[in-house]
């Protein structure tokens, strides 16, 4: 177990040697994807292996020559990596807009340092009317042809329903780690979850999966937390990785995370892909689920705090911590409502503001401590 | 002792704050004549136009409340209630003035507006729907979704097109048939598109005058000249506003009038926003130097192809035209924008680049990639003032002393080099 556990977690540390080392041993292509939409599976299906891509490992140097440092983390990061050649394994690149920061990347990338293959999408907003849904299938069409000419290989229906019973695969197989540590909290440390998600996102999905089937039941058989832990909800992190050391100060100070809704754990896997006879329109569908609720994509009708207020109570959770990228607009925009209704329902919340760059983790510390006391105060 | 210069004003531009006031005042008192009224992200508010609703624009009611100096106090009270400060200042105004006017919080009375029958969410940026959103969770407003995606490059146009169409055709026109309870009136629509084409003509040949040596006008002069091409659209008294300022322009001209007293030192391009609650400051700031800022890329995004605007055929299919074919949505992505800037460079004599960026808002794609580009390509020097359109708390006046004059320094030290003496 600790075998697996350490290799989800040095690919997710290091997903530079790991991919080099994939690509290598496979001779076959690596697409980068920016987080969140883009469905992995047709890049699968075409051959070659899609990754998501990340905030890295180091303080951003060379590349606040090509962006402000006012952007957040993720495209600093990423720009930064891209002009420090740390990502020349990457054959092809596919990015679309998110928000204001996710165009930025596409066309520094593409005018300063152009990978082999590059796709801009337009994937967009879960709007009410006809016309999104056609122009989603339309630009999925689009992204389909330009992989078979990157590939040399043909995308056929079966090929594409394949991927998505591999990736669907894997998304059961997260869901059942997830319910896991619901039942017996602490079971998994919240790197280690982080680790196991994050890793999923950047290896080979057959390999994946093999290796959380391998995992799952050890992890059953591992001992539960116990003491009087406070059981918290994280959420937020709307594209990017948490810092490791901030997931261990919650537990550290007495917190333990029972759940969670941050795109590198559970918002990554949440819906299956319903197979058809037209995968495409079915990886459509997927995209245009509207739970679990997203500031970005526009859907005024959904309340994200809803669904937040509704993982707190169902998980018998004290509070959740709200991690917010510094420079995030749809969360900045969004936090608001979050802050006024979590005050409403008199359940405790807790802002942490994080960035790319190393954080005071002391002064993380005294926010989650005064946090506990709030919590205790009010059992 | 450093040289004196001063802008020699415009007597036109002056007649421009009233038609402004006026558009805002019948905003402002819309309810009490039964009207229906819509806020409006991005363009669409010409379909608002159509159905004879008050509508206001996002960008160009915040540029009013910056420039009526009300900016700081709605952005305290968004903040009072929540609002976080780092989000969007553009966001945060329209957060604070909903809230202001739902609670009765006092605010400068001229910038108040009323709270609409529907918001038009035009997706220009995310963000110009961000506010959208929040105000129909808060109050519950009425909303409807426009994704307006900004191109990335001119190729995507063809496919952009009809699907922007078939939104404002399936999405948008029902939505305000239904609120304002008639049929869409397309004949309005044309006469609109009709109006705009011709002042957007004028405008065209008013921004040839940006191409002489001296110049005649000023950047700043034609900011506040912008709105006739964007939120005064199809107002016919527009189109003498340009008139007068053609021929003002044309006198300047034959008489070799400079914009600049006593000269026209630097010719400098002034990309991102213009920074309207602060232009006078930075308008008198970069005077100083004797320089003139004569081109940029939002005030050239607004309808700069008039000769595709068809009035007399589909209204719907000729404004989306005039909006990607067009070049008007495309010029914050950085490809175009370089394609841009390649046109204007040459063509109008840049000494330098002064990039804006807004802490706020990063509509403006590029500007790190393009001031190496420029300098690659021409030898065009180029800074960036980081403060913001709106929130004074963002900058530093200092700071932006000190890049201005490191800059000028080097424009000096490059006099030699100057393509266009």
């Amino acid at each position: 177990m600790e075998k697996v556990l350490s290799r989800f977690a040095a690919v997710s540390t290091d997903p530079y040697t790991a991919l080099t080392t994939w690509k290598q041993d496979t001779g076959r292509k690596i697409i980068g994807c920016f987080p969140m939409r883009i469905p992995e599976e047709i890049i699968h299906a075409s051959g070659m292996l899609p990754v998501v891509m990340w905030r890295g490992n180091e303080a951003v140097t060379l590349g606040h020559s090509y962006v402000h440092n006012f952007n957040c983390g993720l495209t600093r990061s990423f720009i930064d990596d891209v002009m420090k050649e740390k990502l020349n394994f990457m054959d092809g690149m596919i990015f679309y807009r998110s928000c204001l920061q996710a165009e930025e990347i596409p066309s520094t990338i593409e005018l300063n340092a152009p990978p082999s293959h590059f796709l801009y999408l337009y994937l967009p907003p879960l709007y009410p009317g006809i016309p999104f849904r056609d122009f989603l299938i339309q630009e999925l069409k689009r992204m389909k042809q330009r992989l078979e000419e990157w590939s040399g290989q043909e995308i056929t229906n079966e090929s594409l329903n394949n991927s998505i019973e591999i990736y669907n695969k894997n998304r059961s197989l997260l869901k059942r780690i997830y319910e896991l540590r619901k039942k017996r909290p602490g079971t998994i440390k919240a790197r280690e979850m982080l680790a196991i998600v994050h890793s999923s996102m950047l290896m080979d999905k057959e390999e994946h999966n093999s290796l959380l089937e391998s995992l799952l039941p050890e992890l059953e058989g591992r001992k539960e937390l116990t003491g009087d832990k406070i059981r918290v909800v994280l959420s937020g992190g709307l594209c990017q990785t948490p810092h490791t050391a901030i997931l261990d100060l919650i537990e550290e100070t007495g917190m333990v995370v029972v759940d969670d809704d941050i795109y590198t754990g559970s918002r990554y896997f949440a819906n299956d892909v319903t197979l058809g006879d037209n995968p495409l329109e079915s990886l459509a569908d997927r995209y245009m689920k509207k739970t679990p609720p997203d500031p970005t994509m526009g859907d005024w009708n959904t309340l994200w705090t809803d669904y937040m207020v509704d993982k707190v109570k169902e998980n018998s959770a004290k509070g959740m911590v709200s991690l917010l990228i510094k420079y995030c607009p749809p969360h900045l925009c969004y936090y608001p409502d979050i802050r006024r209704r979590f005050d409403k329902e008199g359940i405790p919340e807790v802002l942490l503001e994080v960035e790319h760059e190393i954080v005071s983790l002391e002064q993380v510390r005294t926010r989650l401590q005064a946090f506990i006391e709030v919590i205790k105060g009010g059992a | 002792m450093r040289q004196q210069f001063k802008i020699n004003r415009l007597a036109t531009t002056g007649l421009m704050g009233p038609m402004v006031d006026k558009h805002w005042e019948e905003l402002r008192t819309a309810k009490e004549r039964g009207e229906k009224v819509a806020w409006c992200s991005g363009v669409p508010f010409i379909f608002a136009y159509a159905m004879d609703m008050k509508c206001h624009f996002m960008a160009g009611y915040s540029a009013y409340c910056a420039g009526r100096k009300a900016a700081e106090q709605i952005l305290e009270i968004a903040e009072n209630t929540g609002e976080l400060p780092d989000t969007c200042s553009y966001h945060r105004l329209h957060m604070g003035m909903a809230e202001a006017v739902k609670n009765g919080i006092p605010v400068k009375e001229d910038v108040i507006l009323p709270i609409p029958d529907l918001m038009i969410a035009g997706r220009v940026c995310p963000e110009m729907s961000h506010y959208a959103e929040a105000l129909y969770r808060k109050f519950g407003i009425e909303v409807v979704g426009i994704e307006l995606m900004t191109p990335y490059q001119e190729s995507d146009y063809s496919f952009l097109e009809p699907f922007v169409e078939r939104q404002f055709k399936e999405v948008l026109i029902p939505k305000m048939e239904e609120v304002c309870g008639k049929p869409f009136n397309y004949d309005r629509m044309r006469e609109i598109l009709t109006v705009l084409k011709k002042v957007a003509t004028i405008r065209n040949e008013c921004l040839e005058y940006f191409k002489k040596v001296p110049s005649p006008w000023t950047l700043w002069d034609y900011g506040v000249s912008l709105a006739p091409v964007i939120y005064l659209m199809g107002k016919p008294e527009t189109v003498p506003y340009y008139e007068k300022l053609k021929a003002e322009l044309e006198d300047r001209a034959k008489n070799n009038i400079s914009a600049i007293s006593p000269e026209e030192k630097y010719r400098v391009f002034w990309d991102g926003w213009l920074p309207w609650g602060f232009l006078g400051q930075f308008a008198r700031k970069i005077t100083s130097y004797g320089a003139n800022p004569i081109s940029g890329r939002y005030p050239w995004e607004m309808f700069p192809r008039p000769d595709l605007i068809d009035p007399e055929g589909d209204p719907v299919r000729t404004f989306v035209k005039a909006l990607y074919t067009g070049t008007m949505l495309g010029n914050n992505m950085a490809k175009p924008g370089l394609s841009l800037m390649d046109k204007i460079v040459p063509e109008y004599n840049i000494d330098g680049i002064i990039f804006f960026t807004a802490k706020s808002c990063r509509i403006w794609k590029g500007q790190m990639t393009m001031l190496n580009q420029m300098e690659r390509r021409y030898g065009i020097p180029g800074i960036t003032l980081e403060a913001d359109m709106a929130d004074g708390k963002m900058f530093s006046e200092a700071q932006i002393d000190t890049r201005l004059n490191a800059f000028f320094e080097v424009l000096e030290a490059r006099k030699e080099k100057r393509r266009w003496i």
